[in-house]
């Protein structure tokens, strides 16, 4: 293959990325909903209603109370940055053309500038509830980020390298071992967590701090933290899936793009039935748990190391 | 042999001990007194700026020189060294303390200051820049380091008590000499305790006689060593005896110098300490366990510091608990690079990765530490108090502060593309790379990635609970304006530095690369060579790490991220506008509250609460909040 084909099919590769991720993210939202609604016994709504959403949203009254600068720019910046991860995502084992300009450390980086983002705006709100959702937003961000982080060290630890294509599936998965089983015990009980889904949706806490961060959004800037928020919860369902499921191997990327959009969509499944069966969390339990889950993901670093 | 340079040096630190005693004189003449001492500190920098330049243009490291001073009762002798390494720290503290001493120029204007005499502040000021110039320039723990150590440290004990009315304040500046003391009186011991060593020993004789001595006197005097400088440098548990009470009393800009170029010349000692002092006859592996010891500290040192400052309401005393933090991470790095020096030969490329972040993160941390104490000076100097509990919304009345705080304090968290986030980089990529090899300091790593999520949180709340949210309406009568053009000024100079620091890495590196070509000792000699170097390639876009199998493995490449940041955020600005939606503006909706007012709000020490709870045996709790 020339240089120039190659260079083509990455930059096809980011555009690739961000359609699938942007055209499957509100799909999957639905499926959270529709699933959450049926454990209810409700009908739920349909499963397009999240695009709907968005599109209504970004149609709707945009009204700015806080009438500076960082209210404005936040739901940009938020935006900004989940779609840089997916441009740099390897998915389904194929790096992209942006994948060799940023390795894990500055994936985990790029994470939190999202969240930034939405503490940003909740603090320019002058709202008290978008600051107690911010207070707890980042208390979460704290706390999980480090996990998913050592989700990723796991294949840092084995491939010696922090390119992403290498630490996400420069592994085959009998390698991993112990600590791999233990990793993917830590992602599941940390999914609802990463995806900010019920038991761990306390920053938006819709019952009791009406939306939290975004209580002073409307209109357009609330469709963009929407659909990041989406967008964000694709990407965490989906990056145990690709670091822990081995590709099909069978040399066609389609067939293992398909399976592993199929396998996120039963991760979305889980955590529509986590998620109605799961009354919220208090802070302080929250923070319990998640030192817990810490410690546990820690200590499978560390046999990682030694072993 | 060319002296040149150390006659250069002589006249900067003359320049900065003519003006201490003629500026004084002008006291009368506030606004005179201060430009005169800018133009004097401005003048040192030059004559500073030109000796580096001339030391890093060279081929190799400079002669050493020994300086002799005749006094009435006697000679005394001095050994100087400039090599590449001071140079840079020389060009770091007199540039930062011209800037600072133009805002100074204004900021003395304080309403609170006016009944103050400025004779003490403006004999002191450029003594202390002296003293530290000096400190790192000295090639001897004993008679040139105490001329140093004590001009830098009496110098600063006197500005740091400028508000001398404030019974607490002085308590502080107090604590603050005596602890310098002990740190002096601990290197001053070790450097007289081994046999053959006396007044005037220069550091390569040190080493040579440590590696004779026998393993309990080298290990007590390399302790105290250690110990010393790390008093100065905010180690723990030594750093939370006096900093974060030394600066937060100080006036800004000398807490600004307190913080951003002071705290640098305990880290220039551990580093000179651990690279130059001791001694290649050691055996390898007490060399490794003296690097583990260090990195150890730093880790604790990172971690406890940044807990605590995220607990903080004091603008000014969070801003100094993540100063310890901060040097945490350089002390890390420092320790790791003394590890991975050790006999394999594979881990070489990680030390050099690791020291490059200490450099880096020296130089990071001068400017964007400095940056945010003249920020919350003008927050001070506008609506008198530093207390987050009372500020807010000050983004709409101080804008272009606001803008400069925000740049400042996205770099402090390392987000990409800022330049916080290469040197985090590096310490954090040299430690997780480093695999089986020495373990442990993969643990390091996972606790520095925490550690700055804490440092995130802690500025997202300096940041929102000053320049965003609501508060300084109802607390502060006074009319809260931006502040003048000479406060702005320096603080553009340092926020244009800063941006340069986070989007062209690669120039600093390559400055690292002049450093280790013009400095002798264990780290040029080891790190120096091609097939180490070769590891670490810099271009236009960043920097990038290979492994010894030539492919990277490791890169942070900031200019790309802002571009693909700004491609995407015009993509959401699209989006955004797409639907062709209506603005309007309308005031807060405040869920049944009648007004907005202090009873209703939430104030900086709830926030977090769930999480002081949790790390509440860090210490540096806040009673109340």
């Amino acid at each position: 293959m020339s240089q120039f084909t190659e260079i083509a099919i990455g930059i096809a590769q980011v555009f690739g990325n961000l359609l699938l991720f942007l055209v499957i993210a509100p799909f999957l939202d639905g499926v959270v909903r529709r699933v959450m609604a049926r454990v209810q016994s409700r009908q739920g709504p349909p499963l397009a209603q999240s695009y709907y959403d968005v599109l209504k949203l970004l149609g709707k009254e945009n009204i700015d109370s806080a009438g500076i600068l960082p209210f404005r720019l936040a739901p940009l910046v938020a935006f900004a940055s989940i779609l840089c991860v997916i441009a740099i995502l390897p998915v389904a084992g194929r790096a992209t053309a942006l994948t060799p300009y940023a390795d894990a450390i500055s994936l985990v980086y790029l994470l939190t500038l999202g969240g930034v983002a939405v503490l940003l705006g909740a603090f320019a709100s002058k709202n008290i509830y978008a600051l107690i959702g911010a207070s707890r937003e980042m208390t979460t961000m704290i706390m999980v980020e480090p996990i998913l982080f050592m989700v990723l060290l796991l294949g840092v630890l084995k491939t010696g390298s922090l390119d992403l294509t290498a630490v996400i599936y420069g592994t085959p998965m009998a390698a991993f071992g112990v600590p791999g089983v233990v990793m993917i015990a830590v992602s599941l009980f940390g999914l609802q967590a990463f995806v900010a889904r019920q038991p761990f949706d306390i920053a938006e806490a819709e019952q009791e701090l009406l939306g939290g961060p975004f209580i002073e959004y409307s209109g357009p800037n609330y469709a963009l933290f929407k659909y990041y928020m989406m967008l964000k919860q694709m990407f965490y369902a989906y990056l145990p899936i690709a670091m822990f499921v081995p590709l099909l191997g069978s040399g066609f990327y389609l067939v293992d793009l398909a399976l592993q959009m199929v396998l996120t969509v039963v991760v979305f499944l889980l955590i529509g039935l986590l998620s109605a069966t799961h009354p919220r969390y208090r802070i302080d339990q929250a923070i319990r748990y998640f030192g817990v889950l810490f410690v546990i993901a820690l200590a499978a670093i560390g046999a990682a190391v030694i072993f | 042999m060319d002296h040149s340079i150390y006659t250069s040096l002589q006249t900067g630190i003359l320049l900065l001990l003519a003006s201490a005693l003629i500026t004084p004189l002008l006291a009368g003449k506030r606004k005179w007194a201060g430009s005169l001492n800018f133009l004097a500190t401005l003048a040192a920098a030059v004559v500073f700026t030109g000796i580096a330049v001339k030391v890093l243009g060279g081929s190799a490291a400079p002669a050493t020189f020994d300086l002799h001073v005749d006094l009435v009762w006697g000679s005394l002798a001095i050994p100087l060294m400039i090599d590449g390494f001071s140079a840079v720290f020389m060009v770091l503290i007199s540039s930062v303390a011209a800037v600072t001493a133009f805002y100074c120029i204004d900021y003395m204007e304080m309403d609170h200051y006016r009944h103050y005499s400025l004779r003490s502040f403006f004999f002191c000021y450029p003594v202390f820049i002296a003293g530290m110039i000096a400190l790192v320039t000295v090639d001897d723990l004993t008679t040139g380091f105490t001329i140093a150590w004590q001009m830098m440290t009496i110098a600063s004990f006197f500005l740091i008590r400028f508000d001398y009315r404030d019974e607490v304040i002085v308590r502080s500046a107090n604590k603050y000499l005596i602890l310098m003391e002990l740190a002096w009186a601990a290197v001053l011991a070790a450097g007289l305790m081994l046999p053959g060593c006396t007044w005037g020993t220069p550091l390569h004789q040190i080493a040579e006689h440590l590696g004779m001595a026998d393993a309990g006197l080298r290990t007590l005097v390399l302790t105290l060593t250690l110990l010393g400088f790390g008093m100065k440098a905010g180690m723990f548990p030594l750093g939370q005896l006096w900093l974060p009470d030394a600066h937060s009393v100080a006036p800004s800009p000398i807490s600004a110098l307190l913080s951003g170029v002071m705290l640098k010349t305990g880290i220039y000692g551990m580093i000179r300490t651990l690279f130059w002092m001791m001694p290649d006859t050691l055996p390898a592996q007490e060399v490794q366990y003296w690097g583990l010891v260090v990195a150890i500290i730093g880790v604790v040192t990172l971690f406890i510091g940044t807990s605590q400052s995220l607990k903080q309401v004091d603008a000014k005393r969070l801003n100094a608990y993540s100063s310890i933090g901060q040097i945490g991470y350089i002390i890390l790095a420092v320790g790791a690079a003394r590890y991975y020096l050790g006999a394999n030969a594979a881990l070489h490329a990680l030390a050099l990765l690791a020291i490059l972040g200490a450099f880096l993160h020296v130089l990071n941390h001068a400017i964007f530490k400095s940056l945010l104490f003249l920020c919350v000076g003008s927050v001070q100097f506008t609506t008198g108090t530093k207390d987050l509990d009372k500020l807010g919304g000050l983004f709409a009345l101080m804008p272009v502060t606001a803008i400069i705080a925000g740049i400042a304090a996205i770099a402090v968290s390392g987000v990409p593309a800022f330049s916080g986030f290469t040197s985090k980089w590096a310490i954090v990529g040299s430690t997780l790379l480093s695999g089986k090899t020495a373990g442990i300091f993969v643990i390091f790593g996972v606790i520095a990635l925490v550690t700055s999520a804490m440092t995130l949180a802690t500025y997202v709340k300096l940041y929102g609970m000053t320049f965003t949210s609501v508060g300084v309406e109802w607390n502060d009568k006074n009319n809260v304006h931006e502040v003048s053009k000479v406060m702005l000024a320096p603080k553009l100079v340092l926020a244009a530095v800063c941006l340069v620091q986070g989007f062209f890495p690669w120039l600093f590196v390559a400055l690292f690369g002049r450093v280790l070509a013009t400095s002798e000792g264990v780290l040029t000699q080891t790190l120096g060579t091609p097939e180490v170097l070769a590891s670490l390639s810099q271009n236009y876009a960043g920097v990038s790490f290979a492994a010894a199998n030539g492919s990277p493995v490791a890169f942070s490449l900031p200019l790309v991220m802002i571009a693909m940041l700004v491609v995407a955020l015009l993509a959401a600005l699209w989006l955004r506008r797409a639907g062709g939606a209506e603005e309007r503006t309308a005031p807060v909706w405040l869920c049944g509250y009648q007004t907005l007012n202090n009873a209703n709000r939430y104030l900086s020490s709830h926030i977090f609460d769930a999480f002081k709870k949790f790390m509440k045996w860090t210490g540096g709790n806040v009673r109340g909040a």
